[in-house]
């Protein structure tokens, strides 16, 4: 019967995925079995595609003996997409409501999990500069994957700013040009030195490996999505106890913390705009 | 809750036979619709809230790990994938777009095939490419219920055609015939 070949097609396919996920965490170290299921996989599926091989299990040969491959895998595995002033409205809010508070501390660290390619990490590195507050800041930046973090090192842009970099910028409360903070070589645009210079790119896991630094505002945004709930929950404990008390926390415009027990230390400052704040109580 | 779980997909000229569905379904429609129409095909204001002014269930637009239930339509955000987890919760996801589209709809569709077999019924509206054939093919191939707009009620046919020549539908169907198909299936819940 049709119906139990698809079962079994669903089986086999589990069985591969779950055999992939342990060849690249012995070969590679990324540990893959916290994030969502069905998004991984598609991008294998795709992969099969791309790589033209008849099915999942024929990836594990390709990713044990080729560097290609795995650096491959990896930048398939973990979506990079970002780009300048992502969710303006929230950083509006930012600027209204978590800047004045920083502005209170001498010395501020702020903590971006999931950079990408650098374009959140730049952004608030304007925000802080147009608020007078970007010198005794420093700006880290960590993610997983190396390859875009040694893109984001370079403060090249991966795309040239374009119409809507400006309309979010201008939606996030800017009202310079958002021009001015790039300069432009080979057609290619790379943000001023004196604001790269107070950001810093890691490479840190976030489900993998302690908190980061201490902080008086972390941001991790459109990479929970990739979780499931369990390490939702561990990455969401993890921010939390990275920030000093009364610290905020800004996530991604359609993640959420309703189903998280996280959810009772952190007061709610703006829903739509995804930020919170820590409970001034003691560690979880 | 029924065991049966709708998904409609559609882009440019979709909204209208959305509406007409949505306005046609009583408070007590019993399973769970998930919307997922390409963003950028109508206006600037948010689809779920066009359509909630539509409809008498409860409309959402989805937000991460958001949990299935009942008496509930789901829209799909734009700018993200949306991917049905398991049988409990969606997942969304800013994956590279897919015919030009974020929402795609063969995301949505194949994930749901997966999820819910047999017990998923899948539209296909109209639209101006062939995103959708493919996941409405596989909600098929796992022997779910698969239904394009008849391309004549169309506004444009291309991606429902599609799908007809891919043999992806069951069922060639007008909105108005939609309607006694899901009041049926609400029925026999
Ligand atoms: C879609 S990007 C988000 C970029 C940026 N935060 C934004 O919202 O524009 C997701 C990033 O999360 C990173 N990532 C995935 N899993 C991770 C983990 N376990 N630890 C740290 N970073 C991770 C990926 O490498 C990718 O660069």
């Amino acid at each position: 019967m049709e119906e139990d070949n698809i079962t079994e097609t669903l089986r086999t396919e589990n069985l591969e995925i779950d055999l992939l996920i342990t060849a690249i965490k012995g070969k590679i170290g990324y540990d893959l079995t916290g994030y969502a299921r069905a998004s991984i996989k598609r991008r294998i599926q795709q992969l099969v595609i791309d790589e033209n091989v008849n099915c999942i299990s024929d990836l594990i040969p390709k990713l044990l003996y080729s560097r290609q491959c795995q650096s491959n895998f990896i930048n398939r595995l973990t979506i990079n997409v970002s780009e300048l002033f992502r969710h303006p409205i929230s950083l509006l809010r930012l600027r209204e409501s978590v800047l004045p508070y920083l502005e209170s501390f001498p010395r501020r660290d702020i903590w971006i999990a999931g950079c990408a390619t650098g374009e959140e990490a730049y952004s608030m590195a304007i925000l802080l500069e147009e608020a007078g507050l970007l010198n005794n800041t420093q700006i880290h930046a960590t993610d997983i994957n190396t390859e875009v973090l040694k893109q984001a090192k370079t403060g090249i842009l991966t795309k040239g700013l374009n119409k809507e970099d400006a309309a979010r910028y201008q939606a996030s409360g800017g009202t310079s040009s958002l021009s001015k903070y790039f300069s432009t070589a080979y057609n290619k645009q790379k943000l001023s030195q004196n604001l790269l210079d107070h950001i810093s790119f890691s490479h840190h896991n976030i489900i993998q490996d302690q908190v980061f630094c201490s902080a008086q505002l972390v941001m991790c945004r459109n990479v929970m999505i990739y979780f499931d709930l369990k390490t939702q929950n561990r990455a969401l404990t993890l921010f939390n106890n990275s920030l000093v008390q009364n610290g905020y926390l800004v996530i991604g415009e359609k993640e959420s913390l309703v189903n998280s027990p996280l959810s009772s230390l952190l007061t709610t400052i703006d829903e739509p705009a995804k930020i919170y704040q820590r409970k001034s109580s003691e560690h979880v | 809750m029924s065991d049966y779980q709708v998904f409609i997909g559609g882009s440019a000229g979709s909204i209208a036979p959305v509406i007409t569905i949505l306005s046609s379904l009583p408070a007590d429609f019993n399973l769970t619709i998930t919307i997922v129409i390409h963003s950028g095909t109508d206006s600037k204001v948010s689809i779920s809230e066009i359509l909630a002014n539509h409809s008498a269930l409860t409309v959402i637009e989805i937000i991460d790990k958001e949990q299935f239930n009942p008496n509930t339509v789901y829209v799909a955000p734009s700018g993200y994938h949306l991917y049905v987890e398991n049988k409990h919760h969606f997942s969304l996801s800013v994956d590279r777009k897919e015919y030009y589209s974020r929402p795609a709809i063969n995301v949505t569709f194949s994930s749901a095939a997966e999820a819910f077999g047999e017990y998923c019924i899948a539209i296909l509206l109209s639209g101006a490419n062939e995103d959708g054939a493919e996941g409405l093919l596989k909600v098929k191939r796992h022997g779910g219920i698969t239904i394009a707009q008849s391309p004549k009620s169309s506004q444009v046919d291309i991606m429902p055609q599609s799908a007809i020549d891919n043999r992806a539908a069951n069922k060639i169907l007008s909105p108005k015939e939609i309607i006694s198909l899901l009041l049926e299936y609400n029925d026999l819940a």
